[in-house]
């Protein structure tokens, strides 16, 4: 009697069919976002794109004196795209620059090299130097036409090792591109945005959880909360505008959007999901634990603080983390209150740009540059990935120590 | 005539609409374990809940009658509830050791009453802890988890912490339903040293538990105070038919 064949309907089949579809295409699309993003971005990954100046500082100047040696160079010989230039003991490379465009990189300066101190002709400054990552844009010669970086290295390469030339000025410039001021005003956003809202949110979660009386006001209270989770950024970055902006424009030195405003608008918008988080992780304390610590003489507010937080430790860290990672994907909220505009050196009372913004800017440019976008893609996927984890660890090695 | 350290007359309460004691009168004699049998759901623990207010914590609850404590008072908006917990200890059902360390368990009550002097908490928590003979097996960890401790450590450990406090009572709800039976009969132990010193009432599902270790026993059902009085006596001669049927197993 166990082996009747049963019968499968058609309608499970079509259900079981659908599971495996929608799992399969889940997976391919999110796979494809990270496949992308690792494309695009790995082509500019260096640490000289998150320590450099976005914007390229030019230089132009002088030689002290023409060269009278040959200088003992390494061999760049197998190194495809590098040309020394021994009459100066410098080395020159092919490259391409953030956006794309072909550029002159120097490769290597010899220590000896008279590249080393040249006379700066620029008002205000004596002496400047050529450092190894800077790019050529043009040099000039004494009774020869200059020459520009679009001719190339090699070409560049052989002028200089020509003696019969003389050089006159040299045009160069630093890379570029880089995204050092973006991640330094990320990093502020995110200190200052949690100072002000875990405190707040933590305590907001406490009143709800242990001293709200539980009538129809609480819950509404509460309900409220809940949608604010939900509610498009762009929204609270309306509020940021007219409340947070001139507020600080009021009481700070700032004229303008600023990094403070930027932080109190992205504070209210993790408001909600740490006071929701950590009103979880309250909700979860034994209620034993609280009886027994009033059966001990203990009163409320000690039970609170020293039996009840204690106890959602875990829980107000995930809240944390949560908002850390809202707070380096948001974008929209932003663009009002913080500006777009990337800045190398950032003031909390001025305008610059995080992450998510320099992306929505790079992407905004004419044309787009969906290379360096990429690679900033791909920094803030591996910060969220990084958070991700040390929940996962922290909860982990937190609910170890017993705690 | 015994000294009453609890006193209470024609006590009532309601949860709501439900009357989940009525008239309850029951003296608590000083140095005596007191015994509270009966079913599931018969108001015993309610009961041992109004002698530390306990029961102020759940909404919609409205107790009357009178409960004396020393002869004070122990209902009404005047009393000092926190006072009143101090000198009344409980001991829960189930082991509920907070989340941190064997001494700072223990530490816990007197802290909150503002002791900070280590030598003096180091003093409290040895008393303690050697009155709950938990002394000689926690000593050398007293740093550690209390969490990681066994069921019965555990319930000792919550009676040394109720005892940090000095009580003059001591409230125990099932202290030994969570444990098995070499722990329970270490807390039964226990209880026979507790009594020199304090006043203790125990709620118990056990009739041999409240056979061995009471001195006086109430029985309780569907809120009411069926029978109370000595131990030996309800045990080996009720008075009332339903305390027979109970004790003898024929219901509950």
């Amino acid at each position: 009697m166990f082996m009747v064949k049963r019968k499968i309907k058609l309608s499970e089949i079509l259900l079981n069919g659908s599971v495996i579809l929608s799992t399969m295409l889940s997976v391919v699309a999110l796979g494809l976002i990270f496949f992308y993003v690792i494309k695009e971005g790995t082509t500019l990954l260096n640490w000289d794109l998150f320590t450099g100046n976005y914007h390229a500082r030019n230089y132009i100047a002088e030689l002290k004196e023409t060269s009278t040696q040959t200088f003992e160079m390494p061999d760049f010989s197998n190194i495809e795209n590098v040309f020394t230039v021994d009459r100066f003991g410098i080395a020159l490379q092919e490259d391409v620059d953030l956006a794309g465009n072909g550029v002159v990189r120097v490769y290597y300066v010899h220590p000896d090299s008279p590249f080393n101190q040249m006379l700066s002709k620029e008002v205000g400054s004596e002496e400047t130097d050529l450092n190894v990552g800077m790019i050529f844009q043009r040099i000039s010669y004494v009774d020869h036409p200059s020459s520009l970086s679009r001719g190339g290295a090699q070409k560049f390469a052989s002028e200089l090792n020509d003696p019969q030339r003389e050089v006159f000025e040299i045009f160069f410039s630093d890379l570029g591109g880089g995204i050092r001021g973006s991640i330094i005003t990320t990093i502020y956003l995110i200190f200052m945005t949690l100072i002000i809202a875990v405190p707040f949110g933590v305590l907001t979660a406490i009143y709800f959880n242990e001293f709200a009386p539980s009538n129809w006001i609480t819950k509404t209270m509460r309900n409220f909360i809940e949608t604010l989770t939900g509610v498009p950024s762009i929204i609270y970055g309306l509020l940021g505008i007219t409340v947070f902006v001139p507020l600080t424009v009021r009481f700070t030195p700032a004229v303008n959007s600023n990094l403070i405003a930027g932080a109190l608008t992205l504070s209210v918008i993790i408001l909600p999901t740490i006071i929701r988080t950590t009103e979880e992780s309250l909700r979860v304390v034994p209620d034993d634990h609280r009886a027994a610590s009033l059966a001990l003489g203990a009163n409320k507010t000690q039970t609170t603080f020293k039996v009840v937080l204690p106890q959602a430790t875990p829980g107000i860290l995930t809240a944390t983390f949560l908002g850390i990672g809202r707070v380096i994907g948001e974008s929209a909220a932003l663009i009002f209150v913080l500006g777009a505009a990337v800045k190398d050196t950032v003031n909390i009372y001025e305008p610059s740009t995080s992450l998510a913004v320099h992306i929505w800017s790079m992407m905004t440019d004419e044309p787009a540059n969906i290379a360096l976008s990429s690679t900033i893609a791909l920094l803030i996927l591996a910060i969220v990935l990084v958070i991700n984890v040390s929940v996962k660890l922290s909860v982990k090695l937190l609910s170890k120590k017993g705690i | 005539m015994m000294d009453k350290v609890i006193d209470t007359q024609d006590l009532s309460l309601h949860y709501g609409e439900f009357n989940a004691l009525m008239n309850i009168s029951l003296p608590i004699y000083r140095n005596k374990v007191t015994a509270l049998i009966g079913p599931s759901g018969c108001g015993k623990s309610t009961f041992l809940r109004c002698l530390n207010r306990m029961n102020d914590l759940i909404d919609n609850v409205k107790v009357d009658g009178i409960i004396r404590f020393n002869g004070q008072p122990v209902q009404g908006a005047g009393v000092d509830v926190i006072e009143l917990r101090k000198k009344v200890g409980m001991v829960f059902q189930k082991p509920n050791p907070f989340p941190m360390s064997i001494f700072d368990n223990v530490a816990y009550g007197p802290r909150q009453q503002g002791i900070k002097n280590k030598e003096i908490l180091k003093g409290i928590v040895e008393k303690a802890l050697k009155q709950a003979a938990l002394y000689n097996e926690v000593k050398d960890r007293l740093t550690e988890s209390a969490t990681r401790l066994s069921g019965g450590q555990q319930q000792r450990l919550c009676i040394a912490r109720a005892l940090a406090m000095e009580p003059e009572v001591l409230l125990m709800d099932e202290p030994t339903s969570a444990l098995d039976p070499m722990a329970t009969q270490r807390i039964e132990e226990l209880i026979e040293e507790l009594k020199k010193d304090y006043t203790i009432v125990i709620v118990t599902h056990s009739m041999q538990q409240a056979a061995r270790i009471s001195d006086n026993t109430a029985f309780f059902l569907l809120g009411e105070i069926v029978e109370f009085g000595l131990t030996s006596e309800i045990f080996a001669n009720p008075r009332d038919k339903r305390t027979e049927d109970y004790i003898t197993g024929r219901f509950g």
